[in-house]
């Protein structure tokens, strides 16, 4: 992955979550894996076009997803309703969206698919041919795993 | 720089030394090597063969439930392996350190897992002869005996060789089980045969054994691995070191020494700008190349010095031509600012001052050369995208990757360059005859696909 994307994601995930918790966020070391990973069981993806191919993955567990959920809404959840599924699917948006605005602004075009979200137990992702950026950005309300597999278009 | 894991390895010896290397001194006729340590002020061993590498470290990540000896678990470069606090474990005395202050680690591999080991401090490499090594008497007191694997003088100082196998194995099975069971004994089993295999191959040489442990310290220390892609040179490195040495203390005891015996491997401005000589070295060889686009792809590019050299020449060598280089390297702070290097105008060499401008903080590459590099953040034992290349400059990249992965990354090579495509590899670093011809000669490694 150009070294150019790289920091237009993590900023825009450590800007946005710190602002919609109103929370310190942290980044964890960014690495990089090619093999198939296990999904924590809530995970929005949105896809990239444009200048690359690919997609952004949000991965967290059940539990975050609820607090990080309760926490922007202002009001305490407890079932994965569709306002929290809503909730972390806006939340997925609003990161990638700054990031390729970002990018933008650097030159690179991308555009980006609606985000879908996924839910369940036991789920893994691997992706073909592309090596997957790890960004791990921990907050109070748990762990949030952004995993970012984008190639050049050939 | 790529980084890589290593194979599992065990420790075989070749017992029988040939009588050629039973002539040098007897005291550096060493068969055995021991990373060397202290716990609670007294010497330890383990045996090199299980070392993977050494670090500092701290703020490992606390797994709750889990014996006290697991400190917990630690993120080395992805992988994500347990931490066992040796003094703990052995119920020593631990001064326990600050969150954010750093443990010595050792990092051992041990069949196909990987452990982090907190000690107090790592000491050195020791060579010793594996005969000379006694078994434990059952009167220790300290740690219990069945983790011992003997005990060894040298230099007046006394060392308890820790067996780390009978350590670990018995963690599975009682203690813990956080560690996920290694696979069975046929593994092992293979693995002790093929490594016979080779060092019978190599004892056969005339280097002998002295060599043999001077290239398992280089791949310990430096993960310097020997192949026939750099074996020519390290016989013949070997030779000079016998006279730089004076056929004394051959066997490499710490870092330094492992840096000195490989510092006439690299090549010439390997990390830096070229100059012009070898640019001009470089620029004859290219043949021409007919393709409007010429891609070219730099594994290991680190900051980006070489790629930038490599950048120019082409232009100069092709100048109708588009080049798109993909540059790509796996230590992220290396390639993140390769991107937007600044210099001092009077530290590049003036070959290149045509193609730098002014910028507000000195002078950089001009747009023509930046537009036809892309930096990538990418791992050459991941999967490698490019596809139809007609160059790929890996200069000293493969000797510091695995056997094995070696000759996967070189297959990779073949299959993405086109037929007749270049590959420019480190100046004592040599490319099997059957697929490949040398075009270049020294300092130049340049080969050509035979498809």
């Amino acid at each position: 992955m150009r070294v150019e994307y790289i920091n237009p994601f993590v900023e825009s995930a450590f800007n946005i979550l710190k602002e919609v918790l109103n929370a310190d966020v942290k980044r964890g070391e960014l690495y990089l894996k090619s093999t198939t990973m296990p999904v924590l069981g809530v995970a929005a993806l949105v896809g990239l076009a444009g200048d690359v191919e690919g997609r952004v993955l949000f991965d967290m567990s059940k539990q975050t997803a609820l607090a990080v959920a309760s926490t922007m809404n202002g009001e305490q959840l407890t079932t994965m309703d569709e306002l929290v599924k809503a909730t972390v699917t806006e939340l997925a948006n609003m990161i990638t969206a700054q990031a390729v605005t970002k990018l933008h602004d650097l030159g690179f075009r991308f555009d980006l698919t609606p985000p879908a979200l996924f839910t369940g137990e036991n789920m893994e992702v691997s992706d073909h041919e592309v090596e997957a950026l790890i960004v791990p950005m921990e907050t109070p309300q748990g762990k949030i795993e952004i995993n970012v597999a984008i190639r050049e278009r050939a | 720089m790529q980084t890589n894991n290593q194979n599992p390895q065990q420790d075989v010896r070749a017992e029988s030394l040939r009588p050629d290397v039973v002539r040098t001194e007897k005291a550096t006729a060493v068969d055995y090597k021991m990373v060397t340590f202290s716990l609670a002020g007294k010497d330890y061993g383990v045996d090199i063969m299980n070392v993977k590498e050494i670090a500092k470290a701290s703020k490992f990540t606390y797994v709750p439930n889990a014996a006290p000896f697991l400190r917990g678990v630690y993120n080395l470069r992805g992988e994500i392996i347990p931490v066992i606090d040796f003094r703990i474990f052995f119920h020593l005395p631990a001064e326990r350190k600050g969150e954010d202050s750093l443990e010595n680690l050792l990092i051992l591999r041990l069949e196909d897992q990987v452990y982090g080991v907190i000690v107090d401090s790592i000491d050195k490499v020791v060579g010793i002869l594996s005969n000379t090594i006694q078994p434990p008497h059952p009167i220790f007191g300290d740690i219990n005996i069945k983790y011992i694997h003997g005990v060894v003088e040298n230099q007046g100082r006394l060392y308890i060789i820790l067996d780390v196998n009978r350590i670990f194995e018995q963690k599975e099975e009682g203690k813990s089980h956080i560690i996920s069971k290694t696979v069975g004994g046929s593994f092992f089993a293979a693995q002790t045969a093929q490594l016979e295999k080779e060092a019978s191959v190599s004892t056969s040489q005339t280097a002998g054994s002295e060599l043999d442990f001077i290239k398992e310290t280089l791949f310990a220390l430096k993960h310097f691995v020997t192949t026939p892609l750099n074996d020519a040179w390290i016989s013949q490195r070997f030779e000079e070191w016998r006279v730089l040495r004076n056929n004394k203390d051959l066997q490499l005891k710490n870092i330094e020494d492992a840096e000195e015996f490989l510092s006439t491997f690299y090549s010439p401005f390997n990390g830096r700008l070229w100059d012009e000589t070898y640019g001009e070295q470089v620029l004859a060889l290219l043949p021409d190349l007919s393709s409007k686009t010429i891609n070219v792809w730099n594994p290991g590019c680190g900051k980006g010095y070489e790629t930038y050299s490599l950048a120019c020449i082409l232009k100069q060598r092709y100048h109708d031509a588009r080049i798109k280089i993909w540059a790509s390297d796996n230590d992220l702070l290396a390639v993140s600012s390769a991107p937007n290097m600044v210099f001092e105008l009077d530290t590049v060499p003036s070959v290149y001052h045509k193609y730098l401008v002014k910028g507000r903080y000195g002078y950089s590459f001009n747009q023509e050369i930046k537009d036809a590099i892309f930096f990538e953040y990418h791992d050459i034992k991941h999967v490698n995208p490019f596809d139809e290349l007609d160059i790929i400059m890996a200069r000293d990249v493969l000797s510091f990757q695995d056997a094995d992965e070696q000759a996967k990354i070189l297959n990779d090579f073949m299959e993405k360059l086109k037929a007749r495509g270049l590959v420019l590899v480190g100046r004592h670093e040599q490319l099997p005859d059957d697929e490949w011809t040398r075009l270049g000669s020294d300092p130049v490694s340049l080969y050509m696909y035979n498809r």
